[in-house]
């Protein structure tokens, strides 16, 4: 019992459990849910959609919110595409430039917000439309084709059984948060600012500078998602990433992130990621209507939201004792 | 469980949600006051966005002469009218604190609920109206309630609801476009009076006039503005806050049905398309119209004069912008780095108030 009761305080005890259950159920209903070809596909969404769940839980640990992150995805997309249809860019340079530029979002985003003191919520809805209509007014709603067969194969293909290539950056990422958020400092830093800011500047943390921190790498990370996104699908779509915001606040609220910041947990963000993608599948593999997927996760925000309440509640009076 | 004191701090106060834990920080400088309205009438807002338009639409005319046909200015009104709506359905939650991501999924859902009445159920168009109507504010209530109910902020219910919403929405109607619209009510977006004035233009600014009277004279309007100010004062002052709040929402999801069902009329069918994926297309003006007006994204003030005047300069701008030629597809970027130099700007005409005192 007492063991029970430690698991259930974790972030990533009822995600798991809801991971193993689902995948338990849609798999004997259909056999072919667990066939080595729809693992594949399985991960590759999971590979993509985990960057995008990442790169708004760095946002939520401070407390804040990011709606830019489709914006800076895309950009980052069709600049990696572009760069390599229309200058011939050799792919390591393009991809790296790619990531530079949703850095450098991320950092805008950051130091106005820093400095101005105004929400973030308001400086994000702006840079959204502005990140957006520059991928716009480059691409004039053109997709980029010319994209080498190398990025298509990394794109697609499995490099073990069925484990595709794209899951390895986002392994290395996830850990390198992982790695961040529990033992560096600037994670530490970050989760603080979150938690309580005032009392966080008052033991000499610089807010600005964490902020700021925390922007970079979310723009780092979403345009990441946006250059894999472009490897899976082939092409430099100007698209991309305009159906990010729902999924990107699902899933870290699914692992129990705190909206007001200072919560955040990886492994559990994950999970919330695969539980998504598994419900997603299972609508495919039934012939349910694809439309519902929406209402699915707006329903899922709502159920978990409802559960983080609850725990909050439950788990007061253990903290406290 | 809690006592329910504590369930209403939770709604609105600001440490509660992401959105208002920053919210909070954009105004510290003035708290929310009847007195901020004496400023000094060249330091308005107001005047500010009128001198604005004026110009922007000198420099159009000038540029482009065709800026000033009777044709552009009825085209001009129209679409204004529209985003002046969508404006004022953000203002009206805005002035709680809160916020409503949903407003273009409930437009869209009162606009294809209205196309459905019409065109499938045979009604007359005036009751399919009210139905559409009806429906936002039903969906209104639904986010108000679930908002009061959870004690969550509104950001993350809405974002929960629009997904919900559109999804319904669009897998009962299976993504299909209502086109049969009685010509009698198409009619409204495509007559005009004087040659340019748009019936629409003037439904916006008698609804603007609803919402100075709402807010000035009527008991529930100074409600509304106490429970966005501070809720737990406004809750120890006898003002039934969850009620408000409700009430808020609800007021909202009947505007997005106007606006919703004014882009009806205007493209002469219901589209589910027409407010882009979940209504995201919506988000920008319906932010864009309060935050130029002045309306304070933490509560508590709100000018529905400002939020008429802002969402006409974004429409001026996204106009002229249009006939000048500079390309459709750098619009949307135009409009965001307008919202960035507004919030900028008010940002320092604040501060510079305060500074020289002259409240």
């Amino acid at each position: 019992m007492q063991f029970l009761s430690r698991y259930g305080r974790t972030d990533w005890f009822g995600p798991l459990l809801v991971t193993i259950l689902a995948a338990i159920i849609v798999g004997s209903l259909s056999p072919s849910f667990l066939s080595a070809f729809n693992i594949q596909v399985l991960l590759l969404a999971v590979a993509i959609n985990a960057l995008v769940a990442y790169s708004q839980m760095i946002i939520i640990a401070i407390g804040e919110m990011n709606l830019s992150v489709g914006a800076i995805g895309g950009l980052a997309a069709i600049s990696f595409a572009g760069m390599m249809q229309v200058w011939h860019m050799p792919i390591l340079p393009a991809a790296l430039l790619g990531i530079l530029i949703g850095l450098l979002g991320g950092i805008i985003n950051g130091v106005i917000i820093s400095l101005t003191g105004i929400s973030a919520f308001v400086i994000t809805l702006a840079s959204l439309s502005i990140y957006k209509g520059i991928n716009l007014g480059i691409t004039e709603a053109q997709p980029f084709y010319g994209i080498p067969n190398l990025v298509k194969h990394l794109g697609n293909a499995p490099f073990l059984g069925p484990l595709p290539w794209l899951i390895i950056p986002t392994a290395i990422v996830g850990f390198g948060l992982w790695l961040m958020l529990t033992r560096l400092p600037i994670g530490r830093c970050i989760l603080a600012v979150g938690g309580n800011r005032h009392a966080a500047e008052l033991s000499g943390i610089s807010i600005r500078l964490t902020v700021i921190v925390a922007h970079a790498l979310s723009g780092a990370i979403a345009a990441l998602a946006g250059i894999l996104l472009c490897a899976r699908l082939q092409i430099g779509q100007p698209t991309i990433g305009d159906d990010w915001l729902i999924l990107s606040f699902a899933a870290p609220v699914i692992g129990g992130a705190v909206l007001t910041g200072g919560h955040v947990s990886v492994g559990a963000t994950t999970l919330g990621v695969v539980i998504v993608a598994i419900i997603t599948e299972a609508l495919v593999l039934f012939n349910i209507d694809p439309f519902l997927v929406q209402v699915v996760l707006g329903v899922l925000i709502l159920w978990a939201v409802g559960i983080n309440r609850l725990r909050e509640f439950r788990l007061k009076p253990l903290r406290r004792a | 469980m809690h006592p329910p004191s504590l369930q209403i701090m939770d709604i609105s106060m600001p440490s509660d949600g992401p959105a208002a834990a920053s919210l909070d920080a954009s105004d510290t400088t003035l708290t929310p006051s009847p007195r901020v309205r004496r400023v000094r009438f060249y330091l308005t807002n107001e005047f500010g966005l009128v001198l604005l338009i004026i110009i922007f639409g000198a420099a159009f005319t000038f540029a482009v002469p065709r800026f000033l046909s009777h044709f552009n200015l009825f085209i001009l009104g129209r679409t204004a009218a529209e985003n002046i709506v969508i404006g004022f359905a953000m203002m009206v939650v805005v002035v709680t604190g809160g916020l409503d991501l949903s407003v273009g999924a409930i437009g869209v859902c009162a606009a294809m609920g209205g196309g459905w009445l019409m065109q499938v159920a045979g009604l007359p168009w005036p009751l399919a109206v009210i139905g559409g109507l009806l429906l936002g504010a039903a969906l209104g209530f639904v986010n108000g309630w679930a908002v009061v109910r959870s004690g969550l902020h509104s950001f993350i219910i809405t974002l929960a609801s629009m997904s919900i919403f559109f999804g319904v929405m669009i897998f009962i109607t299976r993504a299909q476009a209502f086109r049969s619209i009685p010509l009698s009510f198409a009619s409204f977006a495509h007559i005009r009076y004087f040659g340019f004035i748009s019936p629409l233009l003037l439904l916006a600014v008698v609804i603007m006039l609803a919402l100075v009277y709402l807010y000035r004279l009527t008991a529930l309007g100074r409600e509304m503005l106490a429970a966005g100010a501070r809720a737990s004062a406004a809750e120890l002052s006898g003002v039934r806050v969850k009620r408000v709040i409700i009430l808020c929402h609800m007021l909202a999801g009947l505007l997005a049905g106007v606006a919703g069902l004014m882009l009806v009329a205007r493209n002469d069918a219901a589209i589910p398309s027409m407010a882009g994926q979940l209504g995201q297309d919506w988000l920008l003006p319906a932010f864009l119209g309060p935050v130029l007006g002045g309306t304070l994204l933490s509560g508590g003030f709100v000018s529905p004069l400002g939020t008429l005047l802002g969402s006409f300069l974004l429409t001026l701008l996204t106009n002229g912008l249009l006939l000048l030629q500079i390309g459709q597809f750098w619009v949307e970027a135009v409009l965001g780095l307008l919202l960035l130099v507004a919030v900028l700007l008010d940002q320092a005409r604040r501060s510079f108030i305060a500074r020289r005192r002259m409240i």
